[in-house]
């Protein structure tokens, strides 16, 4: 968006700046074109006048010899006569100069040619009176004929000089309307342009100053951003570098200089500069990686350095190309200081290796419980059976009650085994989940609870349950567990009632389940009509080794709840416990859909 | 089947599982003849034997020092003569791991030892009682584990 704008700007400015170049040779070659008309206007001015001046000074030379000519006739004074002379010479000035001052106007040319005839007439005049006087017995009368001839010669000068000077009147005048015709057009011309200048240079002038209040703004929000990125690499304890891949120019960001314990600028930013502080044998790593990223194909490195002050940090560098249409390639890598991370995950490491260890000798541990204490144990069971029913009666009634407690004690301890066993069994991380009809796995615990239900006249009633992806074995375990808990505890004068029932629900109606998103659950209860227990034991019960009634009452181990609790959180689900002395208890699981 | 006397042989370093064995099959009204050796090596010596009559059915214990049990197994499905005994394994433990392998390995049945002497008495007639070359044809899984 703001390329954009710098864009729009330029290709204003661009095309302002060649309408006012426009503007500037429009106006020069008018006023030029001007300049030429007036000095053709004042040229053709002079000229005119020029020829006036030419025709009066001839006619004068004429008007002078004929004064001169007239004196001589009256006085006979021969002084009269030079005037007479000397204009017949010099009217030849006159002559010449209007020649040369006509010579581009043919009409003018031909009136010249006219008026000097006349001229030439007029002077032949002159000398046929000068003549006539000076013959002895002079004609009065041929003079006067001559004299009046003569005047008359003289006004058609006059009339052709006048023509000639009204020619080029009416040549200056036919000019000068001409010059006015393209005049007059130009000083619309020139507001008009005028006007176009200002309202460009008006334009220019706002755009410009938007253009730096922009400009203004875009320099604050870089500096802000300069503060930024030096406060974030001081805070996320990396550096900047940047590399011109064309120039192989390369600069670090001060943080760059701090982290390698240097004062910033310090040094000149050069590869071979930073090489010198990488660790001699990860320094391979540096130097493949920029390869890699030549070739386009750079990874994340990971390699130590040492410090200034000689202190080992671990550092990792990752980089982006950025290409620009002008400066073609620069690389911005980022070297981050990861030591604190690097020491907790050497932590981590070792503390998973311990991790390891104990569940290695959980193990084994499971191996000793499985294998080695149920041999002897299997023997003693053995053993008490090998004693034969006549055997036992030679012994005293003390004796054979002895025994039966050593046989009780035996069980005992061999269901114990037996359920620590399934109960490590459901901690094992082997968790195959496939998709598994509930309804078939209730009725598989229907069969293996199968004889007891029969005993106890008890009455197993299920809903419709659903398919879930869940281990099917475990499963099945919580439900035998759970219904076999509603039979075990169940009140010896009525048959038990045992109801499955199961409903989908939103996660955020149950406090229980806390979770942070909104999920779907299938909540599946197994309620009895048993003995129930008091509510403050709702969350004892699930703990190993709880239990809430007496061994010779209700043999058990209290494991058996345990493994309930262990299945459920096996599949990321939840139960709790509800119960009402003598009224009954309520198992609910909770399941993700 | 000389005499139609039934070979049985147990290996099993356990002195008192041993004895249970035996007393066992004093009990079972059938004619068989009881050996017993009491680890993997003696129990490759003994079948390798030259004036032995080869056994027609082989209790093998996997826990066993010196040589276990699972190696006994293998080494004797590799030699020709040895490979067609029927093989019961008798243990302790009855893990996921040890049943898995020794029905891949050729087992023929799994057998936990039992807690009580007339559970073992029954099950090790039910076991020797079984028409093995039939049993072997249709052999898989679920029957390799003897329940009673």
């Amino acid at each position: 968006m703001k390329g954009k704008a710098i864009f729009t700007t330029n290709f204003l400015l661009n095309g302002i700046f060649v309408i006012a170049l426009f503007i500037l040779v429009f106006t020069s070659s008018v006023t030029y074109k001007h300049t030429v008309v007036i000095n053709e206007s004042t040229e053709l001015l002079v000229h005119s006048y020029q020829i006036q001046i030419q025709l009066e000074r001839l006619e004068s030379f004429v008007k002078e010899a004929e004064t001169g000519q007239r004196g001589y006739i009256i006085t006979k004074d021969p002084s009269f006569l030079q005037p007479y002379n000397s204009a017949r010479e010099e009217i030849k000035n006159p002559v010449f100069t209007l020649k040369y001052l006509t010579s581009q106007n043919p009409q003018q040319q031909q009136n010249l040619d006219s008026l000097l005839r006349l001229v030439n007439l007029r002077f032949a005049l002159l000398a046929a009176s000068l003549d006539i006087i000076s013959e002895e017995n002079s004609n009065k009368k041929m003079l006067d004929e001559n004299m009046a001839k003569g005047k008359n010669v003289m006004d058609y000068m006059r009339i052709q000089i006048n023509m000639m000077v009204d020619l080029e009147v009416a040549n200056f005048n036919k000019h000068q309307k001409k010059y006015n015709r393209e005049i007059s057009i130009t000083p619309v011309f020139t507001l008009i342009l005028f006007i176009f200048t200002m309202i460009f240079l008006i334009i220019s002038y706002l755009k410009i100053q938007k253009d730096l209040i922009i400009q203004r703004k875009t320099n604050e929000k870089l500096l802000i951003s300069i503060e930024s990125i030096k406060h974030a690499e001081i805070i996320g304890e990396f550096g900047i570098s940047q590399w011109d891949m064309k120039t192989g120019e390369v600069s670090f960001s001060d943080n760059l200089y701090a982290l390698l314990g240097c004062e910033p600028q310090s040094f000149e930013p050069t590869v071979a500069n930073y090489l010198k502080f990488v660790h001699p044998d990860d320094r391979h790593i540096v130097s493949d990686g920029r390869k890699k990223t030549l070739e386009n194909n750079a990874n994340p490195l990971e390699y130590r350095i040492i410090r200034k002050d000689g202190e080992l940090r671990h550092f990792k560098s990752m980089g982006k190309i950025i290409t620009d249409t002008e400066r073609s390639k620069l690389h911005v890598g980022i070297d981050r200081d990861i030591t604190q991370q690097h020491l907790s995950e050497l932590a981590l490491v070792e503390r998973n290796r311990e991790l390891e260890n104990i569940v290695n000798e959980l193990d084994s541990f499971n191996r000793v419980a499985s294998h080695d204490l149920q041999e002897p144990l299997r023997k003693i069971q053995t053993f008490i059976s090998r004693l034969s029913d006549n055997e036992l009666a030679k012994i005293s009634d003390t004796s054979r009650e002895y025994i039966a407690k050593i046989k009780t004690s035996a069980n005992t301890m061999r269901m114990l085994i037996d359920d620590l066993l399934l109960f490590s069994r459901a901690n094992k991380i082997e968790k195959v989940f496939e998709q598994t009809d509930f309804n078939i796995l209730i009725e598989n615990v229907r069969q293996e609870l199968s004889q007891t239900i029969e005993e106890k006249n008890a009455v197993l009633t299920v809903g419709h349950l659903p398919n879930l992806n869940v281990i099917a074995f475990q499963i099945q375990q919580l439900f035998v567990n759970l219904i076999g808990n509603s039979l075990k505890y169940c009140k010896p004068d009525i048959y038990p009632e045992i109801n499955i029932d199961c409903e989908l629900i939103q996660s955020n109606d149950y406090p229980i389940l806390n979770t942070d998103a909104q999920k779907r659950y299938y909540k599946i209860s197994v309620t009895d009509n048993g003995l129930g227990f008091e509510q403050k034991y709702a969350e004892t019960i699930f703990t190993l080794f709880q239990r809430l009634h007496n061994k010779s009452e209700y043999p058990g181990t209290g494991i058996g709840l345990s493994i309930c609790k262990k299945i459920v959180e096996n599949h990321n689900g939840f139960i709790i416990a509800e119960g009402k002395p003598g009224m009954g208890s309520t198992f609910t699981v909770f399941l993700p859909e | 089947m000389n005499n139609g006397q039934m070979h049985i042989l147990l290996a099993d370093d356990d002195e008192d599982d041993r004895l249970f064995f035996r007393e066992a099959f004093d009990e079972i009204k059938i004619n068989t003849k009881v050996e017993t050796v009491n680890d993997g090596v003696e129990l490759m010596d003994y079948l390798t034997r030259p004036d032995i009559t080869l056994p027609h059915i082989l209790f093998l214990d996997l826990n066993m020092p010196r040589k276990n049990g699972m190696d006994c197994l293998r080494e004797l499905k590799r030699i020709d003569y040895l490979k067609d005994i029927a093989v019961v394994i008798y243990s302790t433990s009855a893990s996921d791991v040890d049943i898995e392998e020794t029905f891949v390995q050729g087992a023929n049945v799994y057998l936990k030892k039992p807690n009580d002497f007339n559970t073992l008495r029954k099950t090790l007639e039910a076991v020797i009682t079984t028409n093995w070359q039939y049993q072997t044809s249709g052999l898989n899984r679920d029957n390799f584990i003897l329940s009673l």
